[in-house]
This record gives C-alpha cells, structure tokens and sequence, in this order.
C-alpha cells in the first residue's frame, strides 16, 4: 500500500466524521450507518475469507454474540464497558470451538462448521426463553440517548476505521502473509513452517472480535433483539456478500460493496418493498459470473494488465 | 556425522508399496541424489522426510532426533527446506513475495525477509524477476522460485525434487554449477532425478537408486553405475551412453 492511498483513506474517514454537519436526517444516517457497519463486518470477514480464503458462511455467530452479549451481560450488572470487553470474549470463544477443530482438517469442514455453528446458536437462542428471551427478544441497552442516529453512526464510521487499520497493519506484517500462503497454496506454506491451523485461527479470532463490536452497535441501536434478526443466515451472508462483491482479499474491497449492496438495497427497498431481498441473490449472480474477484478485484486485474502491458 | 538417516522405512498406499524398507543416509554438507525411474518412489521419500507423510513403519532421523511423525511445518522450522516437483508457486504474489514467505521463517521483519531473499534471488541468478508476478513465470524459473523459497528458510538440508526436469543439458548443468556451492554453506541436499546422469555425476557426493520403491544401490556415482544390478535394472544403454 503507497502513502498517497494511506493518505486518502484517512482523509476518506475525516470527512465522513464531519458528513453529520451536513447530512442532518434521520433516515439518511441511518441508511449511512448501515454502510459503514456492513464496511466494518465486511473487513472483519476479509482476514478470514479474504486473505486467509476460508470460507465462513456463519458470522451471524459471532454478531449475535456481540448483540446478545451486550442485552444479557448488561442485564446481569455487569457495567458497559465489561460488557464490551466480556462480549468480544464470547465471540472469540465461539471462533475457537469453530475454528480450533475444523481448521485442522483439509476440505470444506470449515464452511461447513461456520454455518452449522451459527445455525445451533440461533435455534438455542429461540428455544432458551429463561436466558435470550426466546423469540420475544431481549431488550439491549441503549448506548446514547441523545443525538442517537448520528452517535451510532459515528461510531460505525470508527469501528470501519479501526477494522481498515488493523487490516493495514496485518496486511502488511508476516502474519498477513501467511494469511496470503495459506490462501494460495497451503502445502507450500507447510513447507516453509507455517502453522496453517494456529494461523487461522488468530485470523479468525481477530474478525469475531471486531464482528461482536458491530452486533453490540447493531443491537442497541434497535434497542430490542430476537434470534431471527441478529443470528439468522441472512446476517452471514449479507457479511460474506459485501465483502466478496468488493473483492475478497483486497482492503478497499469490503467498503466499496458495502457501499454497493446496501445502497442497490436501500433504492430497492422503496421501489419493491419485499422483494428487495432479490437483489443480494442477483448480485452474488453477477459477481460469480462477471466479477468472480469482485469489484475492486476485477479493477486490480485491469490495472495490472495495463502495467504489464507498459513494460 | 550423518545429517539425515532413513531407517528401514516403508510407506504403502493401499497395496502398492512406494517405500520398501528403504535404507540411507546423507551426512553433513553433502550432496545426495535418488535416482530412479518414473514412480520408482522418490517424491514419497521427500514427502515422508518432510513430514508430508508418515512412514507405516522404520524411522526416519535428523540430527540424531527421530523425525518420523513430525508436521511438516515442524520439519521446516528444523532446517528442512523442500521443493516441489509439480511446482507451488503462490500466483498473485511477487518472485520476492514468494521467497520472503521463506525468509519469514527465520525473522518477522518485513524488511529483513525482503533483504535476504534479495540475496538468494541474485545467488539464483533471478534478481532481474523480483517484481515479476510469479504467475507468468516459465517453467525453469519456477523451478528456480522453489529453490529460492526453500533456501531462504536458511535450511540444513534441502530436498529437491526434480528439480532439473523440464531443463535442457544446458540449464541443468547450470543450475549444478550453482548447487554445487550449497555445502560451502553447511547446507546438505538430496535431489531426485530420473535420468540427468551426466548431472548427477557432476555434483552427487552419493547416490541411491530406487526400482519399484527398492533400493538397489547406494554408494558414489562411480560406484553406483558400476552395480551391475543398476545397469541391469535402470541404466542399461544410458550407462553405455556416458562411456564410463
Ligand atoms: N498419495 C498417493 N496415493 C496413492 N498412490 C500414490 C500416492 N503418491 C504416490 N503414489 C504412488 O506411489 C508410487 C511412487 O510414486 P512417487 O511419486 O513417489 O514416484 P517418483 O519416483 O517420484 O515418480 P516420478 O518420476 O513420476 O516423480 C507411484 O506408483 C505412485 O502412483
Ligand atoms: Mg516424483
């Protein structure tokens, strides 16, 4: 990554900090919070299905850790800032009850596990009444009383930047290319004595810590929680789906879908109510058979023919 | 002192038997070769000495420290670098990207990694390709990139797996040349070849000839080819060929 890109993004992040001086409606923040919170969980999946390429299809379980972590630890008296702490720690619980076992086996075991374990939490968190509050929901605590949409989503600006960041600096650090190892060839990562396993792992208990933030963020600003919401198999792939329609791999890639999906969703939404939802099934179409590195994957590939070309 | 010592070691798929109690050794800055014909076994001896896979029974040692059922990300961070014979290069990363993720093993610092593998790319003679995509590369340079890679782990034994197949005479004696000046650095090899003889005399300290995961004959070149089991099995009108 050059300086100048470095320089952009932070200037990308400064104004969209002041953006709240002149965007003052309730829908459009929230319509820009939706963005940037989908930027973060998009950057929290790319460690782990971007540049380590495993595939999860199950991070629902770690938002939903963060969502309820925040409803239930709160409600037990634990103060907020605990609960902060104490919900990343059950999210990078559950990515090691996933990853610890699956991660050493080759083959699609750990797909397989990201959507088998998120689908146990969300049936245990619908037949658990007496803890989750079933399919009632649980009330979150609610972070800000005042200027609550433009709060939450400067928050959502903030957590994006800190999940760019720590991008920056894996991407750029041995443990980033070995992320990059694993992902191209695992034999040869072997070869040269990379611990695949344990590597995945760390990947994958960063992204569910950043993962559970953005659930903790997404429940309290709806103030109320039920399983179909934040556990369900639609937060996964909508997570999965923005980062694999910007490009899996790349850093602006997550950021740039999440810009695409939720704007193409949020236009539908007026124009086809339900129906909406059809649109993420057609852009995976179109990313699979037109863009199968993504948007900011298939410019990368444009750019760097060129420069081949130059030379 | 031997560096590495394959004892009585035998590996099976299914029924066929790829390693049949296969016994030798390879000492310390010493260059060994296993020679053998198409699936005589020898990329399953690299994949058993590199803990790819595991024998079914016999031992293999390095360093005097029974290796037999290590990982091979163990055997590596051991100083057992390896090659590929079906080469594994990472496609969207540089030659020099490539190599760091060898050099990463020994330092985490990124400007390290870049400088040493710098240096093992000018000793291989592909300084000019650092910034090439490793995806385009012919296939002598990647054959090249997988010496790179195993070397900058800074390995004491490396094991290379055809690694001059796909050369002509030409290159192959080339990249003996180069070879040659690995033991200098304390670094022990074994390759594996099937037929570049006049190579093989060239640089081989030993050799052991493979048939049917047996082997047949282990000693110098000059002796190996001199076993008239070798030239019988194996050598037969190449043996003639060479004059010797
Ligand atoms: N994973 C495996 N499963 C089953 N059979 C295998 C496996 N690996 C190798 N073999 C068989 O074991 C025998 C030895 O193969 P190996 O690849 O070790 O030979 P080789 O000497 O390296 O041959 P080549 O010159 O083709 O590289 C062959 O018959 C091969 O088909
Ligand atoms: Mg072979």
């Amino acid at each position: 990554m050059r300086r100048w890109q470095l320089a952009l993004a932070a200037a990308g992040f400064m104004l969209s900090l002041l953006l709240p001086l002149v965007v003052r409606s309730d829908y459009h923040l929230q319509v820009l919070f939706r963005i940037y919170l989908f930027a973060a969980l998009g950057l929290a999946w790319n460690l782990v299905g971007g540049y380590a390429g495993q595939l999860s299809l199950g991070h629902a379980a770690y938002f939903g850790a963060g969502a309820y972590g925040l409803a239930l630890f709160t409600r037990a008296g634990v103060p907020l800032w605990a609960a902060l702490v104490m919900l990343m720690g059950l999210a990078m619980l559950f990515a090691l009850l996933i990853g610890g076992v699956s991660f050493r086996l080759r083959g699609p075991y750990f797909a397989l596990a990201t959507i088998a374990f998120a689908e146990v939490l969300h049936a245990a968190a619908k037949n658990l009444p007496s803890v989750t509050g079933g399919d009632v929901g649980v009330p979150v605590p609610a972070l800000f009383h005042t200027n609550v949409n433009r709060s939450f989503y400067l928050c959502a600006v903030l957590l994006t930047a800190a999940a760019t960041a720590a991008t920056v600096v894996i991407s750029r650090s041995r443990f980033g290319y070995y992320l990059m190892a694993i992902r191209e060839d695992q034999d040869t990562a072997l070869s040269v004595g990379v611990n695949a396993a344990r590597t995945k792992l760390y990947a994958l208990l960063v992204s569910a810590a950043f993962t559970a933030l953005a659930g903790a963020l997404y429940g309290s600003l709806f103030l109320f929680i039920v399983p179909d919401q934040v556990l369900s198999i639609d937060i996964s792939n909508e997570i999965a789906i923005v980062a694999m329609l910007g490009g899996a791999g790349t850093l602006a890639g997550p950021m740039v879908g999440a810009v695409v999906l939720e704007s193409a969703s949020e236009i539908f939404k007026t124009i086809f109510q339900e129906a909406h939802l059809l649109i993420y099934g057609l852009l995976l179409i179109i990313v699979v058979l037109f863009l199968p590195e993504g948007i900011m994957g298939g410019i990368e590939a444009i750019l760097r023919r060129r420069k081949r070309q130059e030379s | 002192m031997n560096l590495l010592e394959v004892e009585h070691v035998t590996k099976r798929f299914g029924g066929l038997v790829a390693a049949n109690d296969v016994t030798f050794s390879i000492r310390e800055s010493e260059i060994g070769f296993i020679v053998g014909p198409n699936g005589a076994g020898k990329t399953t001896l690299f994949n058993l000495i590199s803990g790819v896979l595991h024998p079914d029974s016999g031992t293999i040692r390095y360093q005097g420290r029974d290796i037999s059922r290590i990982a091979p990300n163990e055997a590596a961070r051991l100083g057992i670098g390896r090659t590929f014979q079906v080469v594994k290069p990472l496609p969207n990363l540089t030659v020099l990207e490539n190599v760091m993720l060898g050099a990463f093993l020994r330092t985490s610092s990124r400007a390290k990694a870049a400088e040493e593998s710098r240096g093992v790319l000018r000793y291989l003679q592909m300084e000019r390709i650092a910034d090439s995509h490793a995806s385009g590369l012919p296939l002598p340079m990647l054959k090249r990139l997988e010496i790179a890679r195993a070397l900058a782990t800074k390995p004491q034994l490396i094991l290379l797996d055809e690694v001059m197949s796909g050369l002509s005479t030409a290159e192959a004696l080339a990249l003996a040349e180069t070879l040659k000046k690995l033991p200098e650095w304390g670094i022990s090899a074994v390759g594996g070849v099937e037929h570049v003889m006049q190579v093989v005399m060239s640089i081989a300290d030993r050799v052991v000839v493979l048939d049917h995961g047996t082997v047949i004959a282990e000693g110098t070149a000059k002796e190996v080819v001199h076993e008239p089991r070798v030239i019988e099995a194996y050598l037969g009108s190449k043996y003639k060929e060479l004059g010797l």
